[in-house]
């Protein structure tokens, strides 16, 4: 009888153990940012400090924690979703169909031989980048930055985008979000379509995305919400309290932020 | 002495350049209803720049304020101005030209009188996604004549109407609504129109 007791509580505190390990941790609100007189579009983080491209005023900011605005770079034609690499901004300018580069205060354009109608996003990774050239409804992309290639076409099939407005690079893949197709498509480093996540979610306008090692965070800009999936696809969470038409999504030192185009504020993240 | 005469030269010279180069200029105002949406707004800024000789083009995103100025020669008309507005996706609610001359053009605005003691109001179910469909919702039921006012809900997709029954109906409506390019319960909007429509605003069809 003893022995039955002792099994029965090791296999309890196994299982108890167990129900701990797998217990799902979640991204919970830490706090909120209000930058004053801002309207982003896009966010990224340059040695440790946080831009934003403010799209209705043309210009970047870079703020500090409490939201206040220490330095704006001026002038430029409706900055949309950015990215950082060796110290320079890179700013995919709507109005210009240029990308600007912001280096030391200095200002340069990318040079691309293709024409751009409409930079919408960029994403950089190692010497890789992609472009999300809006109204050509295609993908540029470039494994070291001079060469080119382009992929898809305006349409609603597999490897078709509706104007596509941000874009993310990782090990293997390139993934889109499809604003107006509402869902994010995934594609190998050659343009071949691998797969496509959100479009049971009812999404609409899928304006920014950003994908960490096993999570893909895309912005549902109309409803108001993050959708945070799995690489499978699979929803593991919704955000939409204070969500007010969001446009990009980070992961910077383990702290989620989220950007509200119409409010202007910015909600951080951790996961517990 | 020599630098005050000089500095009042220059200014002297910079407002005549400035007053010469407005005088040769339209300036246009159009209020445009449903900008919520960035990347459609700044798509319809940069459609308008693509027109060789435009400048100062302004475009407020909040109250839907959209201007510029465009050389007198060419006589840009209201009809051609409202017309691209449209055809960039977007519900022009007014517009105002004021000419380099001085002339004032005006267009939207006017609507036909209705008797309060007849008004008559219905709901009916009309498909749409966003800001940019609500105006275009509103403006296509709004422009019926006998129709008081009108009012989509985004969020339950439900279109309310206040109208003189003895001057028009529910039906009649719903035709004008879906010639927009939007569904309603019982009328269709033709595939074209539908598929002129911005991206944002490419709906469920009903």
């Amino acid at each position: 009888m003893k022995k039955l007791v002792l099994i029965f509580l090791t296999a309890l505190l196994v299982f108890s153990c167990k129900q701990q390990e797998e217990t799902p941790k979640e991204w919970v609100l830490k706090e909120v940012i209000e930058p004053a007189g801002v309207n982003p579009i896009g966010i990224a983080f340059l040695e440790n400090a946080m831009w934003l491209s403010d799209g209705d005023h043309n210009r970047l900011v870079q703020i500090d924690d409490a939201g206040t605005i220490v330095q704006a770079i001026d002038s430029l034609e409706r900055p949309m979703h950015i990215d950082v690499k060796d110290g320079a901004l890179y700013v995919p300018e709507y109005g210009t169909d240029q990308i600007r580069i912001i280096k030391n205060g200095e200002k340069s354009f990318l040079p691309i031989s293709d024409s751009l109608d409409a930079p919408a996003g960029i994403a950089i990774y190692k010497n890789e980048m992609a472009i999300a050239d809006f109204y050509n409804n295609r993908i540029l992309y470039s494994k070291d930055g001079t060469s080119w290639m382009s992929f898809g076409k305006e349409g609603q099939a597999e490897g078709e985008f509706y104007y596509p407005t941000d874009v993310h690079i990782t090990t293997d893949k390139i993934w889109v979000a499809d604003a107006y197709n509402n869902r994010i498509q995934v594609f190998d480093k050659a343009g071949a379509f691998l797969q496509e996540i959100g479009k049971d979610q009812k999404m609409n306008a899928a304006t920014g995305i950003f994908v960490s090692n096993d999570e893909v965070f895309i912005t549902d800009f109309e409803n108001d919400r993050i959708l945070i999936f799995d690489w499978e696809g699979n929803l593991k969470q919704e955000l939409s309290d204070g969500i007010e038409k969001p446009t990009d999504i980070t992961v910077h030192n383990e702290i989620l932020y989220t950007i509200n185009y119409r409010n202007g504020k910015i909600q951080t993240y951790k996961m517990q | 002495m020599n630098k005050t005469i000089i500095i009042t030269l220059v200014i002297g010279m910079m407002t005549m350049f400035s007053a010469t180069a407005q005088n040769t200029m339209d300036q246009f105002q159009v209020q445009v209803d449903g900008l919520g949406c960035p990347f459609c707004a700044y798509g319809l800024e940069k459609k308008f720049n693509e027109l060789k000789g435009i400048k100062q083009v302004k475009i407020d995103i909040e109250t839907g304020d959209f201007r510029f100025a465009y050389p007198a020669d060419k006589a840009l008309s209201m009809e051609a101005v409202l017309s691209q507005v449209e055809k960039a996706g977007y519900t022009p609610i007014t517009a105002k030209i004021t000419r380099a001359n001085g002339k004032v053009e005006t267009s939207g605005g006017a609507k036909t009188s209705v008797d309060g003691n007849q008004l008559t109001q219905q709901s009916v179910m009309v498909a749409g996604n966003c800001g940019m469909c609500e105006a275009r919702i509103n403006k296509a039921a709004s422009s019926v004549n006998g129709v008081n006012s009108a009012a989509w809900d985004k969020d339950s997709k439900m279109l309310t109407v206040s109208f003189d029954a003895s001057v028009t109906s529910l039906l009649e409506i719903e035709k004008a609504v879906s010639k927009s390019g939007h569904d309603t319960k019982n009328t269709k909007a033709n595939a074209g129109t539908y598929n002129d429509l911005p991206g944002c605003c490419k709906y469920e069809r009903l």
